[in-house]
């Protein structure tokens, strides 16, 4: 079993790597507000998956046009834990044992009521039993509602590791958690840097991948765009091996 | 040493969960290590005995026999309780049965320790059956349980009748059973075993069993609240009453100095 990882522990230096090649990493993306990168963040933690070669399985919960299935159809299922039937077919093969590293976009009407069955079955739990790493990348906003959000999830979730992210595509810097130290090289947060807006254009493209600019396939884009790209990409997989490394799935 | 105690679990009513009670309560005495023997009254198949076939018997509550069989044999059995889940329309009956045989007085007199969990339906029936229940009672220990888990409201219930009601009966505790998720209840049904069973993934036979975890850990939920409930209430330690912690009735309570600090 995989330690628990949160930002605070992480910046006090307490998280402890255990390295096991059976433990796999269950990624949670979400937030209560819309329009915080959501959709995006997933998209970066599956192609991340995709250009490692490694299994990977995403899961779109929301309702609302562009998803993650727009994006990434052949790796991705949509769907709905609204009703009894759906919450079976999403968490019983979220925990099965073929899937490999599992990705949730988590939509903002769904956040609470995927919480609360979660922490009902005790999804969390049962997961870290069968070595599943699971972490909750919370997307930080100013909105009041994400705060609250925020603390709830950090008192009253045991059982899975909680860091937030920083999105500066969509929202200015919010803090949660510990400042960052300048000492400590473990994260207190997931940074996704700013973009100039005619890449971020680029990207909402459904057309676009990111593991293809990652492998080096031809774009009509001006070298020097095509080089902040890469950079900008570069930057947040290297944040992703980080969190893979101290989430013990490396 | 251990006073024997009876549980009888009823109702006039059908379809209103006695049975459903009767199993979370046998998951609870297991669980709480509590040895206990079951009587289903369900002749001649049975429910209760679908779901705990090695500690249930089927009983007819009206055969003399069946009677004998069940409260003959309260103090020389090894369970510490007995539990019996009268079927819809025999509690009133049953009570009139227990009486006539003297069980309620043996229980006034503390050589049993007697508890009735009385299964209430939604309509204003359910509290004149309360009434004619409590006439049987004498000391027993009487809970009133609201069952939720079909889908029942008690609408007819408005505050000043159920106070009403429920202090004719000064002893009264009122126990709420929440609902279960559908789907989950009827997979256990489907699974034929305790609720605990199927929490733990395991068939009857103990085999390995492929339930669905979501649908397990609805059951997990719910079953950890109605042992809550249970535990509020004291059961356990209202069946676990001392033989010796009653006082004997004539003699002076023996004066126990403590000694000062």
């Amino acid at each position: 079993m995989g330690p628990r990882l949160d930002a605070a522990k992480i910046s006090r230096g307490q998280a402890h790597h255990v390295m096991t090649d059976k433990t796999t990493p269950l990624y949670v993306v979400c937030s209560p507000c819309r329009h915080v990168g959501k959709t995006l963040v997933s998209r970066l933690l599956t192609e991340f998956h995709v250009v490692n070669d490694r299994p990977v399985a995403a899961f779109d919960l929301a309702d609302e046009g562009p998803q993650l299935a727009d994006y990434l159809p052949e790796v991705t299922t949509i769907a709905d834990i609204s009703d009894t039937h759906g919450q079976m077919a999403f968490f019983d093969r979220l925990i099965a044992d073929d899937v490999g590293a599992r990705i949730i976009d988590l939509d903002r009407r769904v956040f609470n009521n995927f919480f609360t069955v979660a922490q009902k079955i005790r999804f969390f739990e049962e997961a870290r039993h069968r070595s599943i790493e699971p972490l909750i990348l919370f997307i930080t906003d100013p909105d009041p509602k994400s705060a609250k959000a925020y603390a709830v999830l950090r008192n009253q979730l045991s059982q899975a590791s909680l860091l937030p992210v920083r999105n500066q595509i969509e929202a200015a810097d919010v803090p949660y958690g510990d400042a960052p130290s300048k000492v400590n090289r473990a994260p207190t947060s997931l940074d996704i840097p700013l973009l100039g807006f005619p890449l971020r254009a680029l990207m909402d493209r459904q057309s676009f991948s990111f593991s293809q600019l990652w492998r080096g396939s031809p774009t009509d884009l001006p070298v020097s765009a095509n080089h902040e790209l890469s950079c900008w990409v570069e930057c947040i997989f290297f944040q992703f091996r980080l969190l893979e490394l101290l989430l013990g799935c490396a | 040493m251990t006073k024997p105690a009876v549980v009888l679990i009823g109702g006039d009513k059908g379809g209103v969960g006695k049975t459903t009670v009767a199993r979370t309560l046998l998951d609870y005495f297991v669980r709480q290590q509590l040895r206990v023997r079951a009587f289903d009254t369900e002749v001649p198949r049975g429910t209760l005995k679908r779901f705990h076939p090695d500690v249930t018997d089927v009983v007819d509550i009206n055969h003399v026999p069946d009677q004998m069989r069940i409260f003959d044999t309260v103090n020389s059995t090894d369970a510490t309780v007995s539990l019996i889940d009268v079927r819809a329309g025999l509690l009133s009956p049953t009570l009139h049965a227990l009486r006539n045989i003297g069980f309620i007085d043996a229980a006034k007199k503390g050589d049993i320790t007697f508890v009735l969990f009385h299964i209430l339906g939604p309509s204003i029936a359910s509290l004149d059956e309360i009434v004619d229940t409590a006439a049987y009672l004498g000391d027993a220990k009487y809970f009133m349980v609201k069952n939720f888990i079909n889908n029942t409201y008690f609408f007819e219930w408005d505050e000043a009748t159920h106070a009403a009601y429920f202090k004719r009966i000064p002893g009264a505790v009122g126990i709420t059973i929440p609902k279960l998720v559908e789907m989950a209840a009827e997979q256990v049904d489907l699974a034929s075993v305790p609720f605990a069973t199927f929490i733990a993934n395991k068939k009857q036979s103990g085999a390995a069993a492929s339930y669905s975890f979501v649908l397990r850990g609805y059951v997990r939920h719910w079953l950890e609240t109605i042992s809550a409930e249970y535990d509020r209430v004291r059961l356990i330690d209202i069946l676990e009453a001392n033989e010796s912690s009653r006082p004997p009735i004539g003699r002076p309570r023996p004066i126990i100095k403590v000694a000062e600090t």
